[in-house]
């Protein structure tokens, strides 16, 4: 079980903005499906859900259980800017592995949120017990990667022409994992 | 007294004589760090990142005197760390521990400077993780690099 007890975190970015992290709750329904409304088509093309109907941010909502995926929203002022995800599965093989995502509002890109969230999201994982983080980005988000590189993410494996967009084009999936440290590691 | 190591009364930054505008012996104004949360870390890092170690044309003294001093400045981190629970961040000291363990100044070696690198890039992400966790943004070296003799700016993108 996450400690949530460090939320709401205030954070200051490097341009002397200041945003608030917390999870997500309930009420954020709207303001999270303003925010992929703000998410320009080409980064929209890659979600794995159509983000920009409202019941599916709404269905997210309904459904919120932090023990599966612990959505950690940037807030500036009331607006979200920024979107990041911790999946973990409860049982089975994959249960010392965590999926992370994160979606930045275009008009906070290069400022360093990005970063602070997969930050956020490396000192969860450390929390969980798992061995693992994962994440999959598309090769073209070469600023993402660098991001998850920057905090200790390594290139495990890249599948080209793995995934398509809309119109058909086909696009290289970099899967990158950050390696927990646990007393497990001691042993493998 | 250029070339010459004191310690700012202020910070506790061990920092090398001979900067422009950076802290005197005995005096406190002019410390580029002054009010700075974690300034001696900070200081530490930078007066090592910016050292002349790592000029083209360093002489071994230098090297071996720079690999010392990523040795003090991960103790140092590791003192402070022992305060906090934070487990990535301790991760990370354990990276550079093991780089500059893999480095060897007494050696011709040529991947000495290529893990002392390494060693100062993993303890700057440590910093940075206690700054995250005092919701402050990273350290930026570059933000203070008119306090040392630099010559190159490293590329600098932020997601």
């Amino acid at each position: 079980m996450i400690d949530l007890d460090r939320y709401p975190r205030e954070i200051t970015l490097r341009n002397g903005a200041s945003l608030v992290f917390r999870p997500m709750v309930r009420d954020d329904v709207d303001r999270l499906w303003v925010f992929f409304q703000q998410i320009p088509p080409q980064d929209k093309m890659f979600f794995r859900q159509d983000v920009s109907r409202r019941e599916v941010v709404q269905h997210w909502a309904d459904t919120l259980d932090y023990g599966l995926v612990l959505p950690i929203l940037a807030l500036e002022g009331g607006r979200v800017v920024g979107d990041a995800t911790l999946h973990r599965q409860r049982t089975g093989w994959k249960q010392r592995v965590g999926v992370v995502r994160v979606q930045i509002a275009p008009h906070c890109r290069h400022i360093g949120l990005g970063t602070a969230m997969v930050r956020e999201l490396r000192h969860l994982g450390e929390k969980s017990a798992l061995h693992y983080l994962m994440a999959e980005v598309i090769e073209e988000q070469s600023a993402a990667v660098r991001a998850f590189e920057k905090m200790g993410f390594v290139r495990a494996a890249t599948y080209r022409n793995f995934v398509n967009d809309p119109r058909g084009g086909l696009h290289n999936l970099i899967v990158l994992l950050y390696r927990m440290s646990s007393p497990d590691d001691l042993d493998v | 007294m250029a070339g010459t190591d004191y310690h700012c009364p202020h910070c506790g930054a061990e920092l090398r004589g001979g900067v422009r505008g950076g802290s005197r012996p005995g005096g406190t104004p002019g410390c580029p760090y002054d009010g700075l949360a974690y300034a001696a870390l900070r200081a530490g890092h930078d007066a090592i990142y910016f050292g002349p170690w790592r000029r083209i044309d360093a002489p071994p003294t230098e090297i071996r005197r720079g690999y010392n001093r990523i040795g003090r400045h991960l103790d140092a981190i590791g003192g402070e760390l022992a305060g906090h629970d934070l487990p990535a961040a301790v991760r990370d000291l354990d990276a550079a521990l093991a780089a500059l363990r893999a480095a060897d100044p007494r050696e011709e070696f040529r991947d000495t400077l290529r893990f002392m690198d390494n060693a100062l890039s993993y303890a700057h992400r440590a910093i940075d993780d206690l700054l995250h966790e005092k919701g402050l943004p990273p350290h930026q070296p570059m933000d203070f690099s008119e306090w040392y003799d630099v010559v190159e700016v490293p590329f600098r993108d932020e997601w």
